[in-house]
């Protein structure tokens, strides 16, 4: 059956409102009518119809009047102008005015038919695009970046400043920090936030499928171009690309987009006809370029282009703060997710996540408490629930020293025993007193529970 | 033999005596439902418009809806004149939902005039189309999406021409729950 619609006629004639009626509940939509437009303005004012069949010639209020209190108060309703032959310049004033269509009377059942079709369909477009872009702002906000840390903060009261700009941005960090995230958070707050985010893994793509990727190209420009297609240089237009393992580009592919940002201009591949580009460029690596600058690896002229606006986004490890912060995130969002009610973690826990180095950042986290969401048998995440982690459970780097090991260690000890001082004596190998004077001398006190 | 749950066939004017026996058959072959062939109506000439010499299918039902067809149901009135309804130009059929008379005119459906009472096969099985997919409405039935199924609107004749007999499984469910028999259809 059809999508059900919500349908006003609006006709000072009751034989045609009667007409249209019987029509549309025949073809299952809801139908009121309305003898006038003062009439069906209240109506409005009621309930939201999806589209107004409306007479143009009515005392009072003609239909291009009551038109265009339509459009300025209901933006989304859909309009359609029904009209007598001998008044064909009103339907065109109708349709420069917002109508979606117009219908002469007397019309062919089919072409009220189809005229219905096209404009559900328009609508169907408007509200999926709709949808779309409110989905597309949601996961671009710039509160989908979790952290209240110092060096987080920074990074949060400098994205304003950078997004008004039109400077390329080097976003550098280790795997996992968040660095697309951030682009997004640039893109989302810039001038630019209407248009594309296209984000290319440049160390996920062969050199030979980038540069298709990003030029595009022509039939038949190589073995297997079967059609002309855009790149991702022309398809931004207007928006910001995303380069993301920037480090990875090849020094052909580093000249050839020194070209285009130089020149903004591209050609595809297979064409001698430039094209012109206007997009904003962030790339993002892992790698120490400037290393890689000075062991000739990487471009010089090609990292200063790139490198105008420098952001370090920190480790987890070094934002260790942000921890109870993003844990809590990312329980809520996977209880949601996975609709199984797991809502805390045990302080041990926390604790345990805290020491773990993290080495693959915020993306680690995340994996591992969608995967202890998914397998816990209770409310409370317990160091069970993360027990996969172990095997890479370690101090994280910052702690080297034998010093600092071993009072990890006893500390940890003495937290899986429950400062139980014989069990934690006896697991360590030492006896007791000796256990007690390593703890004076290294401070060592029980977490709170 | 009239009892209730009937389908009354009431040719108006001068319609092929044919028309009303097909209609019949296939209200018994395709709804499973029993009907009858009333005494024929005369030509309503109060429905015609002077201007589009077409006649008002909204005030042909209007008239019909306060006559009285003792022991039948529904009615089913089948005209040889182009009936239209206001806006429109023109309707092969009409029927309210959940309304007690359908209409349904053979005018547009024949390729040719009809005279001398020959119909032809297709034309024949379009008038039974339009006919059971009117009947459909009283009973309830809002146009389906589904292409192969008999509630599909059809504009036109090449449409109704591809429409077939019967409904679709959806329309097949809603019109026994409306007929309150499952074995209809």
């Amino acid at each position: 059956m059809k999508n059900k619609l919500n349908i006003m006629v609006v006709d000072d004639e009751s034989i045609v409102r009667e007409s249209l009626y019987h029509w549309f509940i025949k073809s299952g939509h809801t139908v009121d009518t309305a003898a006038s437009g003062f009439e069906a303005l209240e109506k409005l004012e009621q309930v939201p119809f999806d589209i107004l069949f409306v007479d143009i010639k009515m005392p009072g209020m003609d239909g291009i009047e009551l038109l265009k209190k339509v459009k300025s108060a209901y933006p989304d309703t859909i309009v359609i102008i029904i009209t007598a032959y001998g008044s064909i310049e009103s339907a065109i004033t109708a349709m420069k005015t917002g109508a979606s269509d117009y219908l002469l009377k007397p019309f062919k059942p089919d072409y009220l038919s189809l005229v219905l079709e096209k404009v559900t369909r328009q609508q169907q477009l408007a509200d999926e695009y709709n949808f779309l872009k409110g989905h597309i702002e949601r996961i671009t906000r710039f509160d989908n970046i979790i952290g209240q840390s110092p060096p987080m903060q920074e990074i949060f009261n400098i994205i304003p400043d950078i997004a008004e700009s039109d400077a390329s941005i080097l976003l550098t960090g280790e795997t996992g920090t968040g660095k697309e995230l951030i682009a997004r958070a640039i893109h989302a707050k810039s001038p630019r936030a209407h248009c594309p985010f296209i984000a290319i893994n440049c160390g996920a793509v062969p050199d030979s499928l980038l540069e298709s990727e990003l030029f595009g190209h022509l039939k038949g420009a190589f073995t297997d171009a079967a059609y002309s297609r855009k790149g991702f240089l022309e398809v931004v237009n207007g928006g910001t690309l995303f380069l993301d393992e920037v480090g990875e580009v090849s020094p052909k592919m580093q000249i050839d987009l020194l070209r285009v940002l130089e020149e903004k201009e591209i050609t595809r591949i297979g064409s001698s006809e430039p094209l012109e580009v206007d997009f904003r460029l962030i790339s993002a690596t892992r790698r120490n370029v400037e290393e890689a600058v000075e062991q000739g690896d990487f471009r010089e002229d090609f990292y200063y282009r790139i490198n105008v606006i420098r952001l370090h986004v920190p480790p987890l490890r070094e934002r260790i703060e942000d921890m109870t912060l993003l844990v809590n995130h990312f329980l809520q969002k996977y209880s949601q997710d996975t609709a199984k009610r797991v809502d805390h973690v045990s302080g041990e826990t926390l604790e345990i996540l805290k020491k773990y180095a993290w080495p693959g950042n915020v993306r680690e986290l995340e994996n591992a408490i969608e995967r202890a969401v998914v397998l816990a048998g209770s409310r409370t995440l317990t160091a069970a629930d993360f027990s996969f982690l172990s095997p890479a459970l370690r101090p994280a780097k910052g702690a080297r020293t034998l010093k600092e090991m071993e009072r990890a260690h006893i500390l940890e000890v003495l937290e899986d025993c429950a400062w139980n001082i014989t069990r934690a004596a006896g697991v360590l190998g030492i006896n007791r007193v000796t256990l007690h004077k390593k703890i004076d001398r290294l401070d060592l006190r029980a977490s709170r529970k | 033999m009239n009892h209730p749950g009937c389908i009354g066939i009431v040719p108006m004017g001068v319609v092929p005596p044919v028309v009303p026996k097909v209609i019949a058959a296939h209200i018994s072959g395709f709804l499973n439902l029993a009907s009858t062939v009333l005494n024929p109506l005369r030509n309503p000439q109060y429905a015609l418009d002077d201007q589009r010499l077409q006649y008002d299918a909204a005030t042909i039902l209007e008239t019909m809806g306060n006559q009285s067809f003792p022991g039948v149901d529904k009615i089913v009135a089948i005209l040889n004149v182009d009936l239209f309804l206001p806006v429109f130009s023109h309707v092969f059929g009409e029927a309210r939902q959940h309304g007690r008379v359908a209409l349904v005119s053979i005018c547009r459906l024949a390729e040719e005039p009809v005279e001398n009472g020959q119909l032809s096969p297709t034309t024949l099985e379009r008038t039974a189309k339009v006919a059971l997919h009117e009947l459909g409405h009283l009973y309830g039935l809002i146009h389906c999406e589904n292409h192969p199924c008999l509630m599909h609107f059809s504009g036109s004749l090449e449409e109704l021409d591809q429409t077939p007999l019967h409904l679709c499984p959806y329309c097949t469910q809603y019109f026994r729950d409306e007929t309150g028999s499952p074995d209809h259809v």
